[in-house]
């Protein structure tokens, strides 16, 4: 009886350190991180979020690209958020069931395509297309990551939505329709405004996505360091602060090196509280429902 | 004074009621369709007109316009007067003017209007702004004729609305068609059995993608080796033995924090801190993609058990087993369908990502034959990635378009297989 005690709880330890290994990532993470960033905050200090990047001057300062992911990833929410929670309403509460059923693996899959496959499209198609289209010298911008991390943007949205849609009662969705509301006024005054929370939770999470996503924003985005003016031309070439590491990183030295880690913490810091917000959010829906 | 529309109306009135008399009441659901009709097929027009840049003509498009502007006129005179709705016309008067206005307007506007002269790097051309108001006048247009056609009904908001997120969803399908699409009828030309079975050369113009897909397939199987146990391990301690408290709620923070990682930014750390171990080397790269996919995994493999119910883990008690036999024979078995599904889902994304792999694991040409874990290898996003460089170059166009297909092709799958596993095996309670 003891041996099958011991053994009990020789597993139950086993187990714990599996699960503990994911602390133990995020720590080192944060830990290179910053350990490896810096030297250059302490060489800039604040002053690092100027827009000054200059290769030759040995000058990295990375405010430059810090506009460059804001105005790229309000671009892509402008398109993704619409265009997703349609998306999700249609899904989840009109679409028949055999649409449903052909179109919900499909979104998923849309989800599992690489970014790089994006972004090779984005370099050879997109960008061939809006040279045309709005008349510009060269079509690489701010325009066409938006419209590329919009696209990458939209599965995520769409499926966390779908899932909070899913999500909500069907008594409240009957009680509505029995008192003579039209399915549609039962979406937009009962249904979504019950899913919300989860609604958020999906657009924050195809937010930090489009923040982060950094293989196809670097291949249409042009990585030229520098704030366009006016501000909101955005048909400027541009960069993000993931386009910048994942363009100069390769031949990087000394100081470049702590500035484009410091673009790294910066991201890390950004994206990791979206997503605690996010799987706080979607956890208070999944709560909500659970009691009946 | 107060004018007495009423004398203005009558003859009007008598007219228009012969016009929509009920032995002609046909008439009213012939303007509606024409102008559902026109406006679907404006919206139509202005999708394919900004997607093919050309301009469909300065008649036709005063003509188009004219005709709707005229439907709706005839609607709104008869919801005036046989519906007796006065109130709610106020937007299709306003909308029917812009129309009217539109008319004119548009094709009167320059071929291209500089921003330039704003300091902006772009013009904005006539066929875009075109489009634009056929998409969106198209829009409106649908929904105000479905207005009379029920009876400015609470119905007939209800199926404007559905049109719009049906055309919503048709702009969400067109890109995947198009990347599909695209990647397919370009890629499967450059396919031969020399391009899978030969390595790379002379900068990827010639001979094949061997090693790429041999170095993609030996990332995959590292990654499964470390993440699969790692993260079914975890998932297995936070729903079975977790009992909350502060390490378990610190635990699923930082899953949380690790699922939203940017897949750059554990580039930068395997850079830091695998690099100076390992030097560049596949095991740097596998031990990379396995932190990215480890929550992917945690969190599926999560779900799968908690979906397994209580009810049969206690009848497993009950008979005396420990929790640990429970595990092992009454909860994970239902479950594993769920788990392997999150555990595939989760190779899938490490088989398609460049952006950690690109400082620490890979090389362009020059890999060993057979792959070992301390020297670099080839990988086909990477690979994707040079060719992509080098297009304009060097005449490496097809071969990039060849290399994409077999890519996307390996990821899809992956991701097909874990969908229709999840289907197939799904175990219902």
């Amino acid at each position: 009886m003891l041996r099958r005690q011991i053994k009990e709880r020789a597993i139950r330890y086993i187990f714990f350190i599996l699960a503990a290994v994911s602390i133990f990532i995020v720590f080192f993470i944060l830990f290179f991180l910053i350990s490896e960033s810096l030297p250059a905050f302490q060489e800039y200090g604040f002053s690092i979020f100027d827009s000054d990047w200059n290769v030759t001057r040995d000058v990295y300062k990375i405010g430059a690209a810090l506009f460059g992911t804001a105005i790229v990833t309000i671009g892509a929410m402008i398109i993704a958020i619409p265009l997703g929670l349609a998306g999700a309403i249609f899904l989840s509460e009109i679409a028949p069931y055999h649409v449903r059923t052909v179109l919900k693996p499909i979104i998923e899959l849309l989800a599992g395509i690489p970014s790089i496959v994006y972004g090779f499209l984005g370099a050879t198609l997109l960008v061939q297309y809006l040279v045309p289209t709005f008349d510009l010298l060269k079509g690489k911008s701010y325009l066409a990551g938006a419209l590329i991390l919009g696209i990458m943007a939209l599965p995520i949205i769409i499926s966390i939505s779908d899932d909070a849609l899913k999500a909500v009662p069907r008594d409240l969705k009957e009680a509505s329709l029995a008192v003579g509301a039209t399915k549609w006024e039962t979406i937009k005054k009962v249904t979504f405004p019950t899913a919300i929370s989860g609604i958020s939770a999906a657009v924050i999470m195809g937010m930090g996505r489009a923040i982060g996503e950094t293989m196809a924003v670097s291949l249409v985005v042009g990585n030229v360091m520098h704030i366009p003016v006016p501000p909101f031309d955005i048909f400027e070439s541009g960069s993000t602060l993931t386009s910048i590491i994942a363009l100069e990183m390769g031949e990087a030295t000394g100081l470049q090196t702590y500035s484009l880690f410091a673009c790294g913490v910066i991201l890390f810091i950004i994206v990791g509280t979206m997503s605690i917000v996010s799987n706080i959010l979607k956890e208070r829906i999944e709560k909500k429902f659970k009691g009946g | 004074m107060k004018l007495n529309l009423e004398l203005i109306k009558k003859p009007f009135q008598s007219f228009f009621e012969s016009l929509f008399d009920k032995d002609n009441y046909n008439i009213k659901n012939l303007i509606v369709f024409i102008s559902l009709i026109i406006s679907l097929f404006m919206v139509v027009l202005g999708f394919f007109s900004a997607f093919y840049n050309f301009y469909i003509g300065d008649l036709n498009l005063r003509i188009i316009f004219i005709i709707l502007g005229i439907l709706m006129f005839f609607q709104i005179i008869y919801s005036y007067l046989k519906l007796n709705i006065r109130k709610k016309l106020f937007t299709m008067i306003i909308f029917t003017i812009i129309v009217i206005f539109l008319a004119y307007f548009l094709p009167a506007f320059p071929p291209k209007y500089d921003l330039r002269q704003f300091e902006m790097s772009a013009s904005i051309l006539k066929f875009l702004i075109s489009s634009i108001f056929l998409v969106i006048i198209g829009i409106f247009g649908v929904s105000f004729s479905i207005k009379p056609l029920y009876n400015f009904s609470s119905k007939s908001k209800q199926y404007s609305a559905y049109f719009v997120l049906i055309i919503s969803i048709i702009l969400i399908l067109v890109p995947l068609m198009l990347i599909i699409g695209n990647i397919l009828f370009n890629g499967a030309g450059g396919i031969t059995p020399d391009f899978l079975t030969q390595d790379v050369s002379r900068h990827g113009q010639e001979g094949g993608i061997s090693k790429p897909i041999i170095g993609t397939l030996c990332l995959i199987g590292g990654v499964a080796i470390i993440s699969l146990p790692l993260g079914i391990g975890a998932a297995v301690f936070l729903t079975e033995y977790a009992k909350g408290g502060i390490v378990v709620r610190i635990i699923r923070i930082t899953v949380d924090i690790l699922q939203g990682v940017p897949s750059i930014v554990h580039g930068l750390f395997a850079l830091a801190f695998f690099v100076p171990l390992f030097g560049i080397s596949l095991l740097s790269g596998i031990l990379v993609l396995s932190f990215l996919t480890l929550p992917i995994i945690i969190r599926a493999s999560e779900e799968a058990i908690l979906a397994v119910p209580n009810s049969i883990r206690e009848g497993s008690y009950a008979l005396g087993a420990t929790k640990w036999q429970t595990i092992r024979r009454v909860v994970i078995p239902p479950a594993f369908p769920g788990i392997i599904t999150g555990g595939i889902l989760g190779l899938g994304r490490a088989a398609g990502e460049t952006a950690p792999i690109m400082f620490v694991a890979v090389v362009f040409i020059g890999a060993p034959d057979i792959p070992s874990l301390f020297l670099p290898i080839q990988a086909l996003p990477y690979h994707l990635l040079a060719l992509i460089y080098y297009i304009g170059a060097y005449e490496v166009e097809q071969n990039a378009w060849a290399t994409a297909f077999i890519l996307l092709g390996i990821v899809l799958s992956i991701n097909a297989i874990s969908i229709i596993i999840r289907e197939k095996f799904r175990v219902e309670f």
